[in-house]
């Protein structure tokens, strides 16, 4: 589809849908992990684990998984399922570890 | 997204490997270059052509030296900048903490010194800021070597394929972090669009253009595919505090006291007492340290030796290991008291987690003593180049015809973006080298001006590719490529040979005398002016056989072979 | 044994390996010998002989440096052997006759 569009062909709303699913393979995934990274390290804190060490387990899993959720998003048929499932778990994963968090404060 | 799985991973291997590829490139080239760091740091600064050397005595040489190091200027006005009110003079900023650090590759010793700035910072997430000063010696002298000579290979190529030297906002960092997620993307959804990746893993059919470049594409890609996907995933994992910062966001007041409790349990003090007090002997703490390394069954000579809160009562010292005979990264380090000189802490043996992360980063960073190892990571890196070379020529090929008919010129204008990536870059390269032999010796900021030389050469290279690219739009091959690789025949001829002029050292001489930092470099210099010259002359080749095809209303010879 | 004979041994075996590999797969036992094709016993023999030749360069490679350097020697001295058989598959096949010295052609 790029291709289209270098050659001028395509219409408003195919452009707009590709620039939303790039957005959400990169910014959609880029909230994801960041929800999974604070996530692992929010349990680890919880269970009373060291944040060093959690922090360390979260950035060796955080890149594999973004690449998954990257991939996903440009696999997936549904761009709103995209968008839900990347930007909105991201941000309840988020909401769940500053929850959790503030349990131990 | 489109009507398929393969498909769509087909449709992201292209675009994203396209865009990112350029950035890419350099990461991979300059990654490479950067296995020699050191040996071309040799090169690039005559005076230090000796062999390497261990960390020379604390005492009697390096504390005089750290105590006539000042902030650099550079540091002292950025320092400036992010604090309230005006600085005290630049001399007369106070040492707060200070390391040394040397490998088994390094003839030199590195110094540096972090200066405490009193002021309050403007930024109310610090706690304070910093200034550094930086000194390079020889350490069986104690010579400092200036700051004005540019470690071309550590200082330069090295920084440059991880941060392109953009520190803006950490622009550079966030490019790179990019370009190495879509190299993991671009392995795996080439996996799902090579369907025969085993069947084909020995292809390669020559002379047939478009299948020979997708072959060679696919050889380069799958061959070091272990190579490709642990480089990009353990540079990502390293800078992972930059791409996800948690630490001094979300968990900031976790972190803190995750702070507060490791100096507890460490005996390690975060700040200073502000109480004087003296320095002990630090050679005998080095002393200290090795013999219980050796105790350990692991002898070995000190990799980086830090102080950290210097002068105060809280200071304490830090030696660790040279890992040179194990992936994992500096380690076993002993903390001594620094005003007795007693043992505070041995560091324990990491976690499993730690020892992962510690192997994978190790993994990356090379600081073993591995000379095979070694070539063969110069090997894997520029097989990576080589798929991403053959990956924008692929692309091109694939739709210059297209465009031709169409009218379009997407397909030039990814040609001229490919030739400044790949021959535009080793222009660049040639030139800071030439640059290196041929400007003066005491020219203030030197270095400076070899960095302004690269990225000028750079410029030129891309407005020149730009330029010459106007036969693309015809479906011919741009004269750029050819045009280019006698640039860098000529450049990475007149290295060396400007070597042996400025230095006296000429491949003989430095063969015969075994110093394979310099006759390495020359020698592999040597290599790519003949391969450059041999790559020339298929081009011209190629490009006159095209002139006299495209007459004809037969196809050409650079027709469309599908997969 | 010296360290440096060892390692040269475990590249030597890693393109044996390679090299036995490909023999293995129809496509460049002819390129290696034209449109002949080989027999089922041959190709069991090389892929075995491929095999071991495979562990014997991992042995090499363990007996000369610490498990967590030689498995990085080990994956980078197959890529290195996947990239010269390729190529003498392309340039110089003849030479791989050498790994199968009991073919008659």
């Amino acid at each position: 589809m790029l291709q289209q569009i270098a050659m001028g062909v395509t219409n408003h709303r195919q452009r707009l849908s590709l620039g939303s699913r790039v957005l959400a393979g990169l910014l959609g995934s880029y909230v994801f992990t960041w929800g999974c990274v604070a996530l692992v390290v929010a349990l680890g804190l919880v269970q009373g684990m060291d944040y060093d060490e959690m922090l360390t387990l979260a950035y060796l899993l955080a890149f594999l998984v973004y690449l998954c959720a990257f991939l996903w998003a440009f696999a997936a048929a549904s761009l709103l399922r995209v968008w839900l499932v990347l930007a909105g778990g991201g941000v309840a994963m988020s909401g769940a570890a500053r929850w959790l968090t503030s349990m131990l404060a | 997204m489109l009507s398929s799985f393969r498909l769509s991973m087909t449709w992201v291997h292209t675009w994203f490997g396209l865009v990112l590829g350029y950035v890419l490139m350099v990461c991979f080239f300059f990654g490479a270059l950067s296995v020699f760091d050191r040996e071309i740091d040799r090169w690039a600064i005559p005076e230090t052509r000796y062999e390497p050397q261990p960390m020379p005595s604390f005492d009697s040489m390096l504390l005089p030296i750290f105590r006539s190091i000042e902030p650099e200027p550079r540091s002292y006005d950025y320092a400036q900048g992010e604090v309230q009110g005006p600085l005290p003079p630049r001399e007369s900023l106070a040492m707060s903490d200070v390391g040394a650090y040397t490998t088994h590759r390094d003839p030199v010793l590195d110094m540096y010194v972090s200066f405490d700035v009193p002021n309050k910072p403007k930024d109310a997430n610090l706690d304070h800021v910093h200034a550094f000063g930086y000194a390079t010696i020889d350490p069986r002298s104690g010579t400092v070597i200036s700051n004005d000579k540019l470690k071309i290979g550590s200082e330069f190529f090295y920084p440059l394929h991880y941060s392109l030297h953009l520190y803006w906002k950490n622009l550079g960092y966030w490019l790179v972090g990019m370009a190495a997620l879509t190299m993991l993307a671009a392995l795996v959804t080439g996996v799902v669009m090579h369907r025969k990746l085993l069947r084909e893993l020995f292809t390669f059919r020559p002379r047939k253009q478009m299948r020979s470049v997708l072959d060679l594409h696919n050889l380069t890609g799958v061959a070091a595919l272990p190579f490709h996907f642990f480089f990009a995933f353990t540079g990502l994992v390293i800078f992972a505090g930059i791409y996800f910062p948690v630490t001094s966001s979300m968990f900031k007041p976790q972190a803190e006291a995750h702070e507060k409790v490791e100096e507890l349990r460490t005996g390690l003090p975060h700040d200073p007492a502000h109480i004087a007090a003296p320095l002990a002997s630090v050679d005998a703490m080095v002393a200290e340290a090795q013999r219980r390394w050796g105790e350990r069954g692991m002898p070995g000579e000190v990799g980086f030796l830090g102080i950290t809160h210097l002068g105060d009562a809280n200071g304490y010292v830090s030696v660790y290991r040279a890992g040179t005979d194990r992936v994992t990264l500096t380690g076993q380090g002993i903390h001594f008291r620094a005003s007795t000189g007693e043992v505070i802490r041995e560091d324990p043996q990491p976690s499993s987690v730690a020892g992962i992360n510690d192997w994978l980063t190790g993994l990356h960073l090379q600081h073993f003593r591995h000379w095979l190892l070694r070539w063969l990571y110069v090997l894997g890196g520029l097989a990576g180049c080589a798929c991403i070379a053959t990956g924008f020529v692929f692309f091109v090929e694939k739709r210059k015809r297209q465009h031709a008919k169409a009218g379009a010129s997407g397909a030039r204008w990814a040609d001229a973006m490919g030739v400044t990536a790949v021959t535009g870059m080793l222009v660049a390269t040639g030139t800071i080298l030439v640059a290196n032999q041929l400007l003066p010796g005491d020219l203030p900021r030197r270095g400076d001006w070899e960095e302004r030389i690269f990225w000028l050469a750079w410029l030129l290279a891309l407005v020149h590719a730009f330029w010459r690219s106007a036969p693309v739009a015809e479906a011919r091959l741009s004269p750029a490529w050819r045009e280019q690789s006698w640039v860098i025949a000529l450049l990475c001829t007149a290295a060396p040979v400007l070597n042996w002029l400025t230095t006296g050292d000429h491949l003989l001489k430095t063969i015969a005398a075994r110093y394979w930092p310099v006759a390495g470099f020359d020698l592999a210099l040597l290599v790519v002016a003949t391969v450059a010259v041999y790559a020339a002359r298929r081009l011209g080749r190629a490009e006159r056989v095209l002139v006299e095809t495209a007459g004809g209303r037969g196809r050409g010879s650079l027709e469309a072979a599908h997969a | 044994m010296p360290d440096s004979l060892l390692l040269g041994l475990a590249l030597l075996s890693a393109l044996c390996a390679m090299g036995w590999l490909a023999l293995g797969m129809n496509v460049h036992w002819q390129q290696v010998y034209g449109n002949v094709a080989s027999s089922t016993r041959t190709v069991r023999i090389v892929r075995v002989l491929g095999a071991c030749a495979l562990v014997v360069s991992m042995l090499l490679c363990l007996s000369s440096d610490h498990a967590s350097i030689a498995s990085l020697v080990w994956v980078m001295a197959l890529a290195a052997a996947v990239f010269l058989v390729a190529f003498l598959l392309s340039w110089r096949p003849r030479w791989l006759a050498w790994l199968v010295p009991w073919v008659r052609t």
